[in-house]
């Protein structure tokens, strides 16, 4: 089994990303699975900014910690990420650092590298050393370069056969300059394509976005926040071909009502946004549960609170978003926890959306939303559009009279007509209303309509919350059942082998419906487990907190971890064998804190 | 086409304050759609929160009543939703002027198709009478015990000034005029913003119907150009600069321009609600990810 992790650090607006994703590709290209994994500060120069592949020919999910290869291309790029290299790794990096106050280890592949040189010779950009490494790196691993070269040729083929070339031939350079000086015969790890079917390699944001578009989405109104936009951003390139009218609005507010108006119009809309956006968006997600207006809000977490830390990873708002607006209402929460996760749970938002005529949150994270994924073509063939209640030929209504809107059925759900259909005027409204929609404050329809508006949960329950899903032992058979919600499912799966290899079984149970739960289900599933330990990505365990809450079920522990970063694999392996080397005796909450000492913010607070 | 008051009229009557001028606001709304022809299904009224944004109740078309400052943002989405519909946003002076001024402030240079018309009764009038960003510097209210220190926000010259290329301001007491503003605001292909000077009964004691009695003159008695932008905006600023002894109604500017839904190729063969989107072919996205 092939399991190779690279690493490019450097500074922000070197290009590490778009070089990252090159890479990535370079290997899907040759049938491999692939994870791209971006780190970077608030900032557009300056400050460190990372980009890991984790690159294998066996399922992977999540990034790890130890390091097969970093390319340096700033000291701070050796400061920072040499001593998670592992025994033998390699050290690829610009000749013109002095490597030698550092304190490398004596096993590690040092291969520096003349890239200034390079640039000269071949009159190519300076940013170009990015891809010269590139070249380096396939050497170093014996992958074959023409991989490289054809990802290249479609990345630059609008700027035309002269940049292509000259991309190609920078990248050649750094080839044969590490066959030539690195021995690279000898280096370790060795990757190898293996076959010619290509993969897709796509983030969790776009992945939603694909889903939403699949789904109809119509009107997306949103305002750019990061780990957000980037959704925001693949819709805009999108809206031509689809479609569909991507608006940037004047603030958040406005983008929540736009979705809210839209939904009421007839159109499938959503919006898309961070907490501090979904701060200000609260109140129009009332709005949309009280007028029963159809909404999918798509929240991708990142540190808080308040401004926090902007471009890390959290899952602390799952709170907030149960408990969102004033007042008692039902909406649906979906967490996704990977990429395919993100593409069918954004169809089905849609659907949940417009059957039951209320608001629907995707929560992901900085973690799955701007990281890459590589997987198949999504599965398309399970893809049914569910439209709801909408009502059309309406007989006419009698003088001065209002259609129905809010007719008190027995599911809960009244039928919708849409703005420009004949006879099926009426009024929605934020304020109480009888079921024409007219302002109400007579206590029994106010009571009978939030009866009727909470009543949607049965079928809900019944026909659309999916459970959560098993993965690894069976529950009798695991000493140890690891739950948790989101992203966090990705650390948690790749946690699997290694305890195994540890003698420990375990298992993973996922939930992508965060809530509502349904109840007696999760019990009885949660109740089967000979132990539990809920594993999120904040500091109070507030998924935890909901299964006690709303099924009554109290996890034997918490591990908790809210430093910025999401869980790596070995970190939820190695607390959990604490637990087992324990008898299963240990402290009931767990803290996890990154031992990396590293500042991507302001590198300048070390002495580098 | 034709449609009667009565077709567009509810069994639901109007509670407002006797003599409250969104009485008129409501009749020439009305008219204006009958007047026009517009079948009561193709339209939606869009308010916000506060006296007049109980409009769409009391008009038997779609309606849409929501948060408070926020009609401007529904009523855009509907309109880009479906193009083909007429909408019409309704909103106080706090409402529209207050706490959603953001999205007045920008909807302007969208120049949606949209007519926007604000019952400006210079105070918060369902809250009891506190000032509002168009009260007149200096009045004392509940929220002002001591008189307002600031001076009036310029609803017309920033309209001007933000692109809008329909800028009117009707009179409540006037309602034969105000029907031909709101009827010009409807037929107008572009952004168009109707103010409306609507005396409260109950909480003003100085813009009272007789206060604007003796001071409004029509526009277009005096010559006014409206295809003239500065000759406009010094006319928005004439009650100010006349301290209050002249008071100008009618339309003060008007412009073509190609409005948001014009720009956007997405709307031109028909409005996004009548999309088919029983099966989105989504075959030739996944190549830039391959």
């Amino acid at each position: 089994m092939v399991d190779l992790i690279w690493k490019m650090g450097g500074q922000a607006g070197e290009g590490a990303m778009v070089t990252g994703r090159t890479l990535g590709k370079t290997f899907t290209r040759g049938g491999l699975n692939v994870i791209g994994y971006p780190e970077y500060p608030s900032l557009i120069r300056g400050g460190h900014n990372t980009y890991q592949i984790r690159v294998s020919d066996a399922a992977i999910n999540s990034p790890l910690q130890k390091i097969d290869v970093v390319v340096a291309l700033n000291k701070e790029g050796v400061y920072f990420h040499h001593a998670n290299l592992k025994d033998g790794g390699a050290l690829v990096y610009d000749e013109a650092i002095d490597i030698s106050k550092y304190p490398i280890r004596a096993d590690i592949r040092k291969c520096p590298m003349p890239f200034s040189k390079i640039v000269a010779e071949l009159k190519a950009l300076p940013q170009m050393k990015n891809t010269i490494a590139l070249g380096a790196t396939l050497a170093l691993i014996d992958y074959p370069f023409e991989k490289l070269e054809s990802v290249l040729a479609d990345e630059f083929r609008r700027k035309g056969d002269e940049i292509i070339k000259q991309n190609i031939s920078v990248a050649k350079a750094g080839y044969d300059h590490a066959k030539a000086h690195f021995d690279c015969g000898t280096f370790k790890v060795k990757v190898k394509p293996v076959s010619d079917k290509r993969k897709i390699l796509i983030g969790g944001n776009e992945a939603v976005g694909m889903g939403a578009i699949k789904a109809g989405l119509k009107l997306f109104a949103s305002y750019p926040m990061t780990p957000a936009s980037t959704l925001m951003h693949y819709i805009a390139e999108k809206e031509h071909e689809f479609g569909i009218v991507m608006k940037h609005t004047e603030d958040e507010i406005a983008a929540m009502n736009y979705t809210v108006g839209a939904g009421f119009a007839g159109v499938r809309a959503m919006c898309s946004t961070s907490g501090g956006g979904f701060s200000l968006k609260v109140e129009a997600i009332g709005l949309a549960a009280e007028s029963e207006s159809p909404v999918v809000v798509y929240l991708a977490q990142r540190v808080g609170p308040s401004t926090g830390m902007p471009t890390w990873t959290e899952q602390a708002d799952l709170r907030f978003a149960v408990h969102a607006s004033q007042g008692e209402f039902l909406r649906v929460i979906l967490a996704p926890g990977d990429v395919n996760e993100s593409f069918a749970l954004a169809w089905k938002a849609f659907n949940i959306a417009e059957k039951y005529q209320i608001p629907v949150i995707i929560m992901s994270d900085k973690f799955l939303g701007e990281s890459h994924f590589s997987t198949d073509r999504f599965d398309e063939s399970q893809v049914r559009i569910e439209r709801g209640k909408i009502a059309k030929n309406l007989k006419p209504l009698p003088q001065g009279g209002r259609f129905k809107r809010y007719l008190l059925t027995k599911d809960g759900v009244s039928p919708r007509p849409l703005p420009g259909e004949p006879n099926g005027m009426h009024v929605s409204s934020s304020y109480e209303h009888d079921e024409t929609g007219f302002s109400s404050e007579n206590f029994q329809m106010r009571a009978k309509m939030v009866d009727k508006r909470a009543r949607k949960i049965k079928q809900l329950l019944a026909e659309d919350i999916e459970p959560p899903t098993i993965h690894g032992e069976s529950m009798p058979q695991s000493d140890i059942t690891i739950i948790c919600w989101g992203s966090q499912k990705l650390p948690a799966l790749d946690s699997l082998p290694i305890l195994k290899a540890n003698g420990i079984k375990a298992n993973v149970i996922h939930f992508g419906f965060v809530y509502p739960l349904d109840a007696k289900k999760v019990k009885t599933l949660l109740k089967s487990a000979n132990r539990t330990v809920v594993v999120e990505n904040n500091s109070t365990g507030q998924f935890a907190g909901i299964l006690r809450e709303y099924v009554g079920f109290k996890p034997n522990f918490k591990m908790l971890k809210y430093d910025g970063r999401q869980f790596f694999p070995e970190q939820i392996a190695e607390e959990v064998k604490k637990l087992h080397d324990a008898g299963w005796k240990g402290k009931r909450e767990i803290r996890v804190v990154e031992k990396e000492d590293v500042e991507y913010y302001y590198p300048g607070h070390y002495q580098i | 086409m034709m449609t009667t008051i009565n077709e567009i009229t509810c069994n639901e009557k109007p509670q407002w304050c006797v003599g409250c001028g969104d009485f008129s606001v409501l009749m020439g709304i009305k008219t204006a759609i009958a007047e026009l022809g517009i079948a009561p299904h193709e339209t939606v009224l869009v308010s916000g929160i506060g006296c007049c944004s109980k409009s769409p109740h009391y008009v038997n078309t779609y309606g849409f009543e929501a948060l408070h400052g926020r009609s401007l943002p529904v009523a855009s989405a509907i309109k880009l939703a479906n193009h083909k519909l007429n909408v019409i946003a309704i909103s106080g002076d706090g409402d529209g002027y207050g706490i959603g001024v953001q999205h007045f402030i920008h909807i302007g240079r969208r120049n949606f198709d949209l007519t926007y018309i604000v019952c400006d009764n210079q105070l918060y009038g369902l809250t009891t009478g506190q000032a509002s960003p168009t009260t007149i510097k200096g009045t004392k209210s509940k929220s002002t015990p001591h008189g307002v220190i600031e001076t009036q926000f310029n609803p017309i010259a920033s309209a001007i000034v933000n692109g809008a290329t329909y800028v009117a301001r009707a009179y409540a007491g006037d309602l034969k005029h105000m029907t031909e503003i709101i009827k010009g605001a409807i037929t107008h292909r572009g952004f168009a913003l109707v103010d409306v000077f609507q005396p409260c009964v109950t909480f003003n004691k100085l813009n009272t119907y007789q206060w604007f009695q003796e001071r409004v003159y029509k526009l277009q008695d005096a010559g006014h150009n409206t295809g003239d932008k500065m000759a406009a905006l010094a006319r928005a600023w004439e009650e100010t600069n006349s301290e209050y002894k002249k008071v100008p109604i009618g339309v003060f500017y008007k412009e073509n321009r190609p409005t948001y839904e014009d720009e956007l190729p997405q709307l031109k063969e028909k409005p996004l609600v009548w999309h088919d989107i029983s099966n989105v072919d989504i075959s030739k996205a996944y190549a830039e990810f391959e």
